[in-house]
Parts: structure tokens; sequence; C-alpha cells
């Protein structure tokens, strides 16, 4: 029998092997045929023979501990595990006699003698791999009694709040900490001691929370007994039921068994069969899902006339009235265009879809954003022009077959831990690192490392560098010629290449400029041109500047130049930060484009939707969020429908933002909670999270995954519902059953998802745009053959230094970013217990910035820049170059907007949260922004909760 | 119209058209206005149009040719309509 079918629920117990070259073997009589390579214990698993074992797991590497599966093979002596054994061809084994039984009830004796017998009130029981064991084993007695030695004492580590650690029932098989290892990549734990004595021991023998565990689960997920065990599990018991889902965190898109007991999450499992994660996690997606719970979430529709008044409780129908009949009277009074709708990044791809669809039909204008304006609408923009589509060019595993991995402007363990893993893995195995950041990111500490490189740039800098980078590959003839002739415009090839060579973009002459030594520019550069696979992965330290369209193209002519597209192991790969960015600009969100980046202007795609519509659509762009925000002051644009986005805390210039949002006379905000927003709101429609709709993600990867309820929606709606009621209430009728039927309009209309419908979803797990007649089972790799455009352009990238520059009054650079615990405005986890990583933003300084200010670590510090001030207690620290300071933005109260300017990218408005010059001081108390904050947020709540708070009657 | 509004425009039309700038100062303004034309909504062409027209002093030379362009591209679309509703 000839076996290759992969079951991501069964443990196969070592993992696969790829080779070509095929092996026939003979397990207990039957023949099997596989992969060169593969173990013994795998090679069964594969025929259904299901060999004992304990320390071994698909998703690690053989290790040969335990001896459970110890076996016979003809021809040698002894029992040789059958986990560190490879196949070879005729070997013939035998996996069960009476040999081989004995054996292992001797070794399960052995395990048991010092394991405690609680089985029936154990946490695991029921799910307990060693039970299994002692099961399959036969094991009867343990005639070495329990008075002697033993560890049934240890005491229990409770630190981490997501799970326990019980070293009395550990067996010391070394899963977890192979799974910290090989997994995770953090190397947090280890076995401390030797022989009797040896025991698990995170960091130097500290309890979980004290050591550089990340809380990932990956070693409670690898767990065989209940050592390693997730509270919540012990809390309600084993779940009954499981449905496959897709994380709503960042844009990674990890696949999820949500573990159920009736309609209560009891845990989230990473699925092996996930595509983007294969089976790993963070402590986002694996355990930070109880705000979708909470008690702040909003569970009926509510309205207000102003946003000093109460909140009143009506139906759904009440609510979806008054939102429409003030729109319709704003419409009458102020025009046509005077209203807009933002879709959400969080959202589903259908729920995006719709809220355009409802902006373009119901409000009759392309008046629709999306909060990819706020971060990588330049990948949009630069990627569609030099490569011809608005995407990243590889799926995650190809980062697997890289061999020099350039990030710049990103930092993966933090923000995208899942793939940060998988990098870690590949830089273990000995791909070249070469980070371009202002900060000293962790991923260059990753244990292991074989060779890194750090550009430490100024921030704003970054064309300035890649320009200085190309300038070294063409002067020194690193170019990939066949690559550019083939595959590339001549034309624009030749006036890039005129303009790259200019002595002006040297390393040396631009070295004043980034600050990073023009020695290490020529190094990064060489080091990437000659790489076989050479790949650039970025995020928001790109997109987030004024010149992030013009960095974007730079990254594509960079990659173009040297050949490094159109296979596995290079490419250019935007990391993109929540988790539907991707399909949310797909979507047709942005004012400009329908579905499928297909613009406004383009009369053959517009009268393709105006038929299926029904109504005319707008041949010109709308308004983008910052122009709305501008029009809202000026008083032309009176209306807002907002889907799950917090754009009062997460646009730059609060102030700004907050003024638009009161000059508004309808706000409508469609949340799971009382956002920022929502506090400038008229309409409050509560949303449902990811664990209570259907619908599809598109992760970083164009990889469109299936999302799945598995408990009803708190408020009694999903959004893609709510959405069209709205819609029916404005008078433009909407009727879908259930959101494969948005699906299967949306691929009638977008020819790059034309063969994507819920059927093949479900067939193929997951599918990559593009997905249509040609690439029916979708597209992994792009541009292997050609672009969509053809030819791949080239842009002519000037170095346009940011108005946005350091003085005596600012003479600091604040660049912001994002940590592993907390998510974007942190509306999700700081509904968690995740909150115990990080409770407050903080502001990292340099310890030379930290002295000459008289500041201490702990110190209230006033950061002030042109556009406001507030106050944050300091870090001191030397991630950061001396000059620059770092603030994350989790939480509200923090203010990090209120600093952060209007300075835009060029080409898109994509604020430069990575720039703003700032001064910052010692102060004993919150600015005054933060105190106007508090006073309004204690009203609003007070609103929402107090004695004010009134049932429509 | 707001004097802010306008003052936000001159300063994104006076960035796009330095990101232009090396390009040749006919082909910078063409890219400049077809810029404007794929991204910026009616309501923003229509007032940097008229800015253009009634003063224009703070925008780059760039820029000015660019609305020149954009002017004449709105003319002839305006006058393209005309022709389909008699026709």
């Amino acid at each position: 029998m000839r076996v290759e079918k992969f079951n991501p629920d069964k443990d196969y117990g070592t993992p696969a092997r790829l080779s070509e070259t095929l092996v026939s073997v003979q397990i207990d009589g039957i023949e099997i045929t596989v992969p060169e390579g593969t173990s013994v214990m795998r090679a069964a698993a594969l025929a259904d023979i299901n060999i004992p074992k304990l320390c071994a797991t698909d998703s690690l590497d053989a290790f040969g501990s335990c001896r459970l599966c110890a076996v016979q093979i003809e021809g040698h002596r002894g029992y040789p595990a059958s986990c560190t054994t490879t196949v070879y061809n005729g070997m013939k084994v035998t996996t069960q006699n009476e040999k081989l039984g004995k054996l292992r009830r001797n070794v399960m004796e052995l395990y048991i003698s010092d394991h405690p017998l609680d089985c029936l009130t154990c946490p695991a029981n029921g799910n307990c791999e060693l039970q299994d064991m002692a099961g399959d084993v036969g094991l009867r007695e343990v005639r070495y009694g329990y008075n002697g030695e033993h560890h049934l004492d240890s005491k229990k580590d409770e630190s981490n709040p997501y799970f326990s650690f019980d070293p009395s029932k550990c067996i010391v098989c070394s899963r977890c900490v192979r799974a910290c290892e090989e997994t995770q990549g953090t190397f947090a734990l280890t076995i401390d001691g030797r022989g009797f004595d040896s025991k698990v021991s995170a960091g130097q023998n500290q309890d979980f929370m004290d050591s550089e565990c990340v809380s990932c689960g990956a070693c409670v997920q690898a767990c065989p007994t209940a050592t390693l065990m997730e509270k919540s599990i012990i809390d309600m018991g084993q779940p009954e039921h499981s449905v496959v889902t897709t994380c709503a965190y960042c844009g990674v898109g990890c696949s999820f068994k949500a573990e159920m007991k009736g309609d209560k999450v009891v845990r989230m499992l990473p699925y092996k069969g996930g595509d983007a994660n294969h089976g790993h996690s963070c402590v986002k997606g694996r355990f930070a899902f109880g705000y979708a719970t909470h008690k702040d979430r909003i569970k009926s529709p509510m309205i207000r006339n102003a946003i000093n008044e109460p909140w009143q409780e009506v139906s759904w129908d009440e609510a979806y009235k008054f939102a429409a009949e003030k729109l319709k009277a704003i419409q009458a009074r102020y025009g046509r265009d005077s209203v807009g709708g933002i879709t959400s990044s969080r959202c589903t791809n259908e729920e995006a879809y719709l809220v355009q669809k409802l902006v373009r039909t119901a409000f009759g204008n392309n008046n629709t954003d999306t909060c990819a304006r706020v971060c990588h609408s330049p990948t949009g923009y630069g990627l569609k022009v030099t490569m011809g589509e608005s995407a990243g060019t590889q799926n995650f595993d190809s980062v697997m077959k890289s061999d020099v991995i350039m990030v710049i402007g990103a930092n993966p363990t933090d923000a995208h831990p899942v793939f940060g893993s998988m990098m870690r893995r590949r830089l273990r195995e000995g791909a070249q690192l070469i980070v371009a950041d202002p900060r000293h990111i962790d991923l260059l500490k990753t244990p292991h490392l074989k060779k890194a490189q750090h550009l430490a740039l100024k921030p704003g800098t970054n064309v300035a560098l890649i320009n200085a980078i190309a300038h070294v590959v063409v002067t020194e003839g690193l170019e990939d010629k066949a690559f550019v002739e083939k595959r590339c415009d001549r034309e624009s090839y030749n006036a890039w290449r005129e303009f790259i060579q200019q002595d002006r973009h040297s390393p040396e002459n631009v070295e004043a400029v980034t600050g990073v030594p023009a020695g290490a520019v020529r190094e990064a550069a060489v080091t990437y041109a000659r790489a076989e696979n050479g790949s650039i992965y970025y995020g928001l330290g790109v997109t987030e500047h004024s010149q992030g369209s013009t960095m974007v193209m730079g990254i594509a002519n960079l990659a173009m130049a040297t050949g490094n597209i159109g296979r596995e192991g290079v490419g250019v790969n935007p990391l993109r930060g929540q988790n539907n960015v991707q399909g949310s600009c797909d979507m047709g969100s942005f004012p400009h484009e329908l579905s499928g980046y297909q613009h406004v202007s383009n009369a053959e795609a517009r009268t393709h939707f105006e038929k299926v519509w029904g109504v005319t659509i707008d041949d010109e762009p709308g308004l983008r969020i910052p122009n709305m925000f501008d029009s809202a002051i000026a008083g032309t644009f009176k209306a807002l429908y907002v889907q799950g986005e917090d754009i009062a805390q997460s646009d730059p210039g609060t102030q700004h933002v907050e003024m638009a949002l009161r000059s508004l006379d309808c706000l409508i905000v469609q949340d799971l909670f009382l956002n920022e927003t929502a506090k400038f709101a008229h309409v409050l429609l509560p949303g449902s999270s990811f664990l209570e709709k259907n619908g599809t993600f598109t992760n970083a990867e164009r990889r469109i995954n299936r999302v799945r309820k598995v408990m009803p929606a708190v408020a009694g709606k999903e959004d893609w519902e709510i959405t069209m009621d709205l819609s029916n209430a404005l008078g433009y009728p909407m009727h879908y059953n259930h959101p494969s039927e948005i699906m299967d309009e949306i691929a009638s209309l977008t020819p790059t998802f034309s063969g994507v419908n819920y059927q093949r979803l479900d067939e193929l797990g997951s599918i990559q745009w593009p997905c249509n007649e040609d690439n029916p089972v979708g597209m992994p790799t792009m541009h292997v053959e050609d672009f969509p455009i053809g030819k791949g352009r080239f842009s002519v990238t000037e170095y346009v230094a940011t108005d946005e520059r350091t003085n005596s009054r600012f003479p600091l650079l604040l660049t912001t970013g994002r940590i592993l615990s907390q998510y974007n405005v942190g509306a999700q986890t700081r509904r968690t217990d995740n909150q115990v990583w990080h409770d407050e933003d903080r502001l990292d300084l340099h310890p030379h910035d930290a002295e000459v200010r008289g500041i201490k670590e702990d110190d209230w510090v006033g950061i002030s820049s042109r556009a406001g001030q507030t106050v944050l207690r300091a870090r001191i620290t030397d991630k950061v170059l001396p000059g620059v300071v770092y603030t994350t933005f989790h939480h509200p109260g923090s203010g990090a907007n209120v600093i952060t300017t209007d300075s835009s990218d060029w080409a898109t408005n994509c604020p430069e949260y990575k720039v703003t010059a700032v001064q910052v001081e010692r102060v004993s108390q919150p600015s005054e922004w933060q105190r106007n904050f508090k006073s309004f947020e204690e009203l609003q709540l007070k609103l929402l909760q107090g004695d004010e708070h009134k049932t429509h009657a | 119209m707001s004097h802010k509004q306008l003052d936000t425009l001159i300063r994104m039309i006076n960035q796009i058209a330095a990101n232009n700038g090396a390009y040749p100062h006919d082909e910078a303004a063409e890219r400049v206005a077809s810029h404007l034309q794929r991204f910026w909504a009616r309501s923003m062409k229509t007032m940097i149009i008229e800015y253009r027209l009634s003063e224009g002093d703070e925008l780059s030379p760039i820029a000015k040719e660019a609305v020149a362009i954009l002017a004449q591209a709105a003319v002839s679309k305006q006058q393209g309509a005309d022709s389909a509703v008699q026709a």
C-alpha cells in the first residue's frame, strides 16, 4: 500500500519527511511505501499501525527517550526505538509480540510508580496519553509500590494566568522543552538535574511568569500528561466537540480548533491542518479569547440624539429606523456625499464587502475606507505599481527555503509571533538575517542564530537606505541581468538604473542621513544580492512613513533587480497587522476601487457591478478617512458608519479626530464594546466576535481561511446581518441567507476570487488567491512566469526627507509599535488576562537621553510634539538608539496618538506613526488631554450604565 | 471650503510633487495629475483647481502644472458628459 494521506487529527509520532525517493518497508506483514527518511513509527502510523509512544509527537523531532516505542527489526539485534529509526527498502518490522509487550509494560510500570494515581479527578482524564498508553500496553500492576523516593509532593507552579505546571505529574519526556525550542524557538525551558532528579525547569529554575516563557502554549499542547494544563480545562473539564476556525488576531491567520462544551469555548487548540500555522499558536490566539464573553460586551442596540445624552436601549428595528432616518435627512440636507462608511479589518471578507457595497449603493457614493488606510495602504499602492498586484508574493512556508532573510521595519516575534517562530527555525538552520530597524528587535536575539546584521537606521530614512543598498547592487554588478531582461519593463528599468547609480545614493554619501555605517550597508547589499534565495519581510516600519509607498516600491525594485521574485524562498512579503487587512483591501474597501482592486474609473468593471447591484456607481474616488475627518470639521461631511474600528484611539492626531467625530450629526458604531469611537456615537449596534459568526478571513499570504460560528451571537446578530438590515432600512434591498451567498457574489464580480466558494474552501482547507479558472486551487507563489501587468516596472524612488524633523524644541524622534501580549488598540486583549504582561503603555528611552534629562526608571514623563502632549512612565533601555524614543498604543488613556501628527504617506495618506519629533521631560501629573479623557470616559460610562441610563419606553 | 482643508490639500499635492520630483518636469506633472485623478475625491479636485485658478501661489511648480492638467481633464470629461446627454 502507498500511503500519503494526511489526517491533521492524528499524531504520526514524528514529522513528515519530504523526499522524492520512496522506500518500501514491511510492518507487521503490511507493505508500506513512504518517503526516504521517514521513521518506522511514522510509516507504521500511516498504515494505521499505532506503536505506543510517550516522548514522540509529530510536531517535534524524534527524541528516543521513553523506550515505549521499541520494535523488532529483522536482522537487527535488540529493540530499537521506532521513532529514531528510519526506514530502508526491504526492512521488516514487528511492532507487537510478547517480548515487546513485556518490555513496554516494564517501562510503563516505572513511569506509573512515580505518578499520582488520581486519574478520576485528574483534569487530563479522558485526554491523557500516559493513561492511554497504560491501557495500550495492558499495565495491571506496579510492583515497586509508592513508598520509595518520588516526586509526588512537588509544588505546583500556578504563576501563569492560563496554565498550571504540576511537576508531580511530569514524566520528563522533554516534549515541553523540545516544543519550546523547536516549535516556538524561545528556549525558555530546560531539563534541570540528572537521573532521578531530572525535572523540567522554566528559565533558571524560576516560575513560568518570571522566566522567558512567552506563553505560546506549545509546551502545554505537547505535554502528554496533566503536568502542563490549561486552567480552563481544570475549571471546566474536557471539551465534548470542536470546530475548526481562524484566529481573529494578527495577519498570520492561525487555524484553531475551538474546543467546546455546549456553546462555551473550553480551549483554543492550534490546528495542525492549518496551512498558515501548522499547529502552532501565540499567547493571544491560544489563550486570549475571554473577551468574547466579557461583561463589557454590548448586548442590545442603543440610540441617542446627542453624545451628552444617556443611551436608550431599543429593538434592532428601532435602531435601524433611527439610523436610516438620520442618514436620509442628512443626505437630503447636505447632499449625497455627506455620509460615508469604514469597513473593518477585524471583520470577515463578507462583512467588509457588504459595508462598502452599502456605501456604494444605499449611500450612493464612494466614501468608503478601511483601517488599512493607517497601516498597509502603501503596500497596496507600491506593489500594484511595481508588480501589478496589491499583495505579498509568497506563502509563509517559503521562508524555510530562504538563505538570506531581510526584515525591514517589522518585529515578527511580537507582532506576528507564529510566523516569527517559523522564521527563527529557518535562522537556526543557518539562514542569514539582515534587520533594518531603529530598534534592536528580539529576532536579533534568536538562540543559535548563525549570522546577523543590524542596520540601525534613524527613523524616517528607509528610502535613503534602500536606495543605498540598490546602489551597491547596481554599481557592483550584482543584478540578476537575465531576470531583468526577461521579466521587467526595459524603459522603467533604464530610468531607475540611471537614477540609482548616481553617486549621491552611495552608502558613503547617505551615511550621515541614515546613521548606518557605509560598510554595513555594502555588506548587507552583497549578502542579499548574492543569496541563492533572498527574501524581504516588512511591516509598518516601512509603510507608516511619509514615504511609505516609495519604500514599498524601493523594496520591489531591489527584489526584481536581484531576481528574487517568482519562486520559493524569495519575494516581497508584507506582514499585515490585523487578521483581515489583506481581505478588507481585497473587498473594495478603499474609496477608489471595487473588490479585486478594480478602479472605479474602469467603465467595464463598474458596469459589471452596476448590473449586479442595480445602481449607478460614481466613477470618481470617494473620501479617505483623513479627508472624511477634514470634511467633517469643515461641515460638509455629517454622518459616518463605522464597523469594528476604533478610529478615536487608533488614528493619529487624537484631538483632530475627536473634533471630527464631535462634528458629525450621526455616528453609527458597530462594535463589541463601547470603544473610544463609540463614546462619540449616536447609534451603537452590538457586533459579534469571530466566534459568533461565519465567514472568511484572508491573511498576509493571501490565504482565505474559513471562520466558523461556534457559539450564538451575544447580541443576536452576526455583523453581516446588521449591515444587511441597515441597508434594507435605507431602502436598498439586500437578501442573503448565509455569508456563503455573499462570497458567491464576490466571486462573480472579482476576477481573482472567481474560483472561491465555501465548498471549495471546505475541501481544500484554505485557498491563496488568485483562485480562478487558471488557478483552481489558488497560487502559493506569485509572479512565477509573469506579472499581472506583464513586465515588472521599476519606480524611481527619490528620498524626500519627512517634514517631521527634530529641532531644539523637539529633539527626539518618537516611534510607535506593538508588543506580543496586546493587540492593536487593546479592545480585546485588555479584556483578558493578557493584561498581566502589559497593563500600561510606557515610554522607552535610551539611558543617555534619560540621564541628560534626569529621568529614572518608572518616572512619569511628559512627551510633547507639535500635535499635543501626553504622560507615560519611563522605561530606560538600550533597545532604542540614542535620540529615539518608543511607545505602544494599546491603552486609550495613554494618548499615544495625541502626540502623533498629521504627517502622512504622500501617495496614500497612511499616517507617519513611526516618526514624530518630541521632547521628553519629567512631570508630576497627567496631561490636560489625559485629564479630559478621564472625565469624558467617566461621563460616557455613566451614560451607558449609570443612573442616567434609561430604557426606551 | 475651509482654509484648513485647503491648506491640507496644498500640502498634500506639494508632497506628491516632491516625491515625483526626480522625473523630468513635464513627466512629473503628468504623474502628479494622474495620481490626483485616480485617488482624490471629486470635491478635493474641485477645491485644488479653484485654488489654482484664484491664486495658486503656494503650489510648487510641478503641482501647479499638474493642477492645470487636472483642470483640463475635468473640462474634457464634462464636455464628454454633455455630448453624451445631447446625443
